[in-house]
């Protein structure tokens, strides 16, 4: 994405210091700003220019999980063994990349979110796009699993797939929130179990076992 | 370092999973007290014991499930009380977590935790998936610079569920062994600090490396080297160790010849480490052991290290000498000083315990009698689990609501209870060394 124009060179330097300033913001106050006007005003910019960038808050801390997917998938795709994984792998190797990348805006998304009593309701504004991204992501893990045989492709349910592992994304990102376990041991524990829930439940099961029989007593009558 | 365990699926692993394994215990006992009362109404003879033995059936099944801290409890609780009946004590040698295998992004996580790189790039090889599992972890083969070796990786998680499982074992080890809970209190603060340090591989490897450096006149007996610069708090890095493990080994048929070598390489390292080092790897488990070529014994987990005071080394090891000649008045003092006895005690019940408590120590020294043992005498063994099962199935040891025998205890006579059952699998013949002074 790299891009030499100076015109969108300014344009991404100015995107970054409104979100740079949002996330400082809510470090220092434990709130988001009060108003854009206020905004825009401590950074030096008139209350159109944020506008150009973003239609209201939501769109700046969508573009701060946006950045925090952007790290996680990069720190993952970095890292040697990781094109040798498994589906399964894959998938654990982004939760745990991703829950370090959490760490470093951990004041930062605790401000934001912690205490929320129904997490999914707050936020599909806010992490629509790190949500695209992620179903992305776990489209071609579930692909890829289905070639290895790792994942069952069973009608109408293996297309709700992704949208599962996007709520255990959310799960396990409600269990960092509340973790207060050393080095956040816990949630390491519960990304592995979860996981390999996961997986059993979308891998080959009994019950595939069972409807594969019955399918067979039922056509051989 | 072989064989592995093999994937367990049905162990219950979460909080609420094994808290449900403890309510179905509790339910079962519920019923057990019904059955009891309605049995009675028939028949009012029928007295209590038989209640105990069912009870006690029924915990013991589903601790036998449960694994992890709370098998390792009722496993030392009931052998220092020597209630186990013996259909059990296989069950419990087997003490293990054996959750399942971790994945290996979390060991990669692991090691960047610790060191903030990833296995590959601090070794040449590393395997993927673990090739043993230990007892609270599991062990990765790594190789760097033609050396090979054993990476030990800790469970996450393991450390905080230690607490936890063991208020969970509390109610149900009061009733198990009918014990108040403030004499369980004692114990348990013991085995929780043992679990505690188990889980604490920068101690582990300094206190291997210790003990290795000061056992390593002993012959036949071999230790891996230990890396601390390759080791953190959740991960252990020490030289591969090849040989069979030794059920593995005993399979082979070994020529008795051999068979004592290894055994008394056993007995050596652990004589040393009781009366000179004052502290002993306290868990003499088959799978920490491993035959080498040569008939050498390779010792390769050093979790439990117990330190023995000086004022309880004397007491215990002088009830073990031979016609130890005490007088009653020293007899008595030590059998206080133990805890073995208390003020809470009634003279009949400290006549009846020190009456036990002679005839259990003069059973469990007859090794130290002799110049020489055949640990193969399957006689010697059965009359000490008859002893346990007499004593047990006493109404008077039953009734007695006092933890008996000092803290320290618990884990020495587990030492000695594990070593003897070793020998006796080895069928070894050994030269029973002992300090002078119990000459």
């Amino acid at each position: 994405m790299e891009n030499t124009d100076f015109n969108t060179n300014q344009q991404a330097e100015t995107r970054n210091r409104i979100i740079n300033a949002f996330i400082e913001h809510v470090l220092e106050t434990g709130k988001p700003p009060v108003s854009v006007y206020k905004f825009a005003q401590s950074l030096g910019i008139p209350e159109e220019e944020f506008y150009s960038y973003f239609t209201s808050f939501q769109g700046v801390k969508g573009a701060v999980w946006d950045r925090i997917f952007d790290e996680t998938y990069a720190t993952m795709r970095a890292q040697e063994v990781y094109p040798s994984y498994s589906a399964k792998e894959k998938l654990l190797a982004f939760y745990y990349t991703w829950i370090e990348v959490l760490k470093k805006n951990r004041s930062y998304l605790l401000a934001l979110y912690e205490g929320h009593a129904d997490f999914k309701k707050v936020t599909p504004q806010e992490v629509r796009s790190f949500r695209l991204k992620f179903k992305n992501f776990a489209k071609g893990i579930i692909q890829e699993g289905k070639a290895e045989g790792e994942i069952v492709d069973r009608k109408y349910i293996s297309d709700k797939y992704d949208e599962a592992l996007w709520l255990e994304t959310l799960f396990i990102f409600q269990f960092w929130l509340k973790d207060t376990s050393v080095s956040f041991e816990k949630t390491d524990v519960a990304i592995e179990k979860s996981v390999r829930l996961a997986f059993d439940l979308i891998g080959r099961t009994a019950v595939d076992s069972f409807v594969d029989l019955a399918k067979f007593l039922y056509q051989s009558k | 370092m072989s064989s592995s365990q093999p994937e367990q699926n049905h162990i219950p692993t979460s909080k609420v999973q094994r808290a449900t394994k403890f309510i179905g215990t509790g339910a079962k006992v519920g019923g057990n007290y019904i059955k009891h009362y309605a049995k009675k109404m028939v028949n009012p003879s029928l007295s209590k014991e038989e209640l105990h033995t069912s009870n006690a059936e029924d915990i013991y099944a589903s601790l036998s499930e449960l694994k992890g801290s709370a098998l390792k409890v009722a496993q030392m609780m009931s052998m220092d009380k020597n209630i186990l009946p013996r259909a059990y004590q296989d069950k419990f040698t087997m003490a293990q977590y054996s959750a399942p295998p971790l994945s290996y992004p979390l060991v990669v996580r692991t090691f960047q935790k610790s060191f903030g790189k990833a296995p590959e790039a601090m070794f040449d090889t590393f395997t993927t998936s673990a090739v043993n599992a230990a007892s609270i972890g599991q062990v990765h083969k790594a190789t760097k610079n033609g050396k090979t070796f054993a990476v030990k990786v800790q469970y996450p998680g393991v450390a905080d569920s230690v607490t936890s499982d063991l208020r969970m074992v509390k109610p149900f080890a009061y009733r198990l062994l009918n014990m108040n809970e403030k004499e369980m209190d004692h114990y348990m603060e013991e085995v929780e600090e043992k679990l505690l340090e188990e889980t604490d591989y920068k101690l582990e490897v300094k206190r291997s490396t210790e003990i290795s450096q000061a056992c390593s006149h002993i012959p036949h007996l071999n230790f891996p080297v230990y890396y601390p610069e390759l080791s953190s708090e959740r991960i252990i890095t020490m030289d591969w160790l090849e040989g069979d493990h030794l059920k593995e080994w005993l399979e082979t048929n070994p020529t008795q010849e051999a068979r004592n070598q290894i055994g008394q390489a056993l007995w050596d390292f652990y004589h040393h480490q009781v009366h000179n080092l004052r502290q002993v790897h306290a868990d003499p488990h088959p799978g920490n052991f491993i035959v080498q070529d040569g008939v050498t014994l390779g010792v390769i987990d050093f979790g439990c290290v117990k330190e023995i005071p000086e004022d309880f080394y004397r007491g215990y090891f002088s009830l073990l000498k031979r016609n130890a000649h005490l007088n009653e008045a020293e007899l008595d003092q030590i059998f206080f000083q133990l805890d073995f006895l208390s003020d809470l005690d009634s003279p009949e019940e400290q006549a009846y315990f020190k009456g036990v408590f002679k005839e259990m120590m003069l059973l469990l020294g007859q090794p130290f009698h002799t110049e020489t043992f055949d640990f193969a005498d399957d006689a010697y063994f059965n009359q000490i689990y008859a002893l346990g099962d007499r004593v047990s199935r006493d109404k008077m040891f039953r009734n007695s609501r006092q933890a008996r025998g000092s803290r320290h205890g618990l884990f020495v006579n587990r030492t000695y209870f594990g070593l003897y059952s070793l020998l006796n699998q080895l069928r070894a013949k050994i030269n029973t060394t002992k300090p002078d002074w119990l000459k």
